[in-house]
């Protein structure tokens, strides 16, 4: 799965936990929790979406890593090619 | 606990009563409350919760949040009167716990989901519970079943930076309770200046609860808290 498409599938996902959201006019370097006003439940459940669809168990300790989306787009892309 | 600070109290709130007695909502018995307030230590909380996730796969692991919740059933069963309705000014203690969680739907609108008998469920329910409230509430999937009675409310803001939340209290409801914004605040621990994450509980309630059980109310979710172990 390259960059682009890993973009598209956290882009469904985040858009799933806040249909009402623009997610796509969200600036990469944006933080996620800010900027789409997610809470520590909506994160989890974000987290957990990408466990189901990825198959990338993120640790908690990496959750900082997903703070934007530029940041989980470069480390969701280099989980998922460590899988494969 | 540190630093428990009584927002406001009975004095405070029968000050009110005189001003508010012509008021309609006088007439449903929900004129005068109290507020209390508690900057609660959750440096164990926090720690034991970074622990227990490290160890879990992503579904299993745990929030703050679910804590919290917790936490406030065993202060509801230390301190049953805040659980249930006023109904023509006199309190009707419920057996059993509804705590209704206000949540954003999908359109941002709050809306209070409820956890049925959430003091009998333990914290890993619990938390299974409000993921899947959370995630059905925002994409407009909740169903009837999910909206009975609440016997008490907890309203969590801290997300959005709140750093204490003052909760209104949903008639004819006793009591509801509000979680703030978890922060890093220094205190002096035996001589010495220590950071620790702290959260702010403030605890609405109808006057006739008194300002005794409220305090005992907070108490026991400080207690709770710092034995996170035991939930």
């Amino acid at each position: 799965m390259n960059r682009q498409q890993v973009r598209d599938v956290i882009l469904h996902l985040l858009q799933e936990i806040v249909p009402a959201a623009a997610v796509r006019d969200v600036p990469l370097d944006a933080d996620l929790c800010d900027t789409l006003l997610l809470d520590s439940l909506d994160f989890l459940n974000f987290v957990v979406a990408v466990h189901d669809t990825l198959h990338v168990d993120v640790p908690q300790a990496d959750y900082e890593e997903l703070r934007t989306l530029g940041g989980s787009i470069d480390y969701l892309t280099r989980a998922h090619e460590r899988r494969t | 606990m540190r630093r428990p600070e009584s927002i406001s109290g009975g004095a405070w709130s029968q000050a009110w009563q005189g001003i508010c007695r012509n008021r309609p909502s006088d007439a449903m018995g929900a004129s005068s409350h109290l507020y209390l307030a508690a900057n609660i230590d959750l440096d164990r909380a926090v720690n034991w919760l970074a622990e227990l996730n490290a160890h879990r796969p992503a579904p299993d692991r745990l929030v703050m949040a679910a804590l919290f919740l917790k936490a406030v059933t065993h202060g509801l069963r230390d301190v049953p009167e805040l659980n249930g309705a006023m109904i023509d000014g006199e309190g009707h203690p419920s057996s059993t716990v509804h705590l209704g969680v206000a949540v954003a739907r999908w359109d941002g609108a709050p809306i209070v989901a409820v956890l049925p008998d959430a003091g009998r469920r333990g914290v890993d329910d619990v938390m299974r519970m409000l993921r899947d409230l959370v995630r059905r509430a925002r994409t407009d999937r909740l169903r009837e079943t999910d909206l009975p009675e609440p016997t008490f409310t907890v309203t969590h803001l801290g997300y959005l930076g709140v750093q204490a939340v003052f909760p209104s209290i949903v008639p004819p409801l006793v009591g509801a309770v509000g979680f703030g914004k978890v922060v890093e605040q220094p205190s002096a621990v035996q001589g010495a200046v220590v950071c620790s994450p702290v959260v702010t509980v403030t605890l609405a309630a109808a006057d006739s609860v008194g300002s005794h059980r409220g305090a005992r109310f907070l108490a026991t979710i400080d207690r709770v808290l710092q034995r996170p172990e035991a939930l």
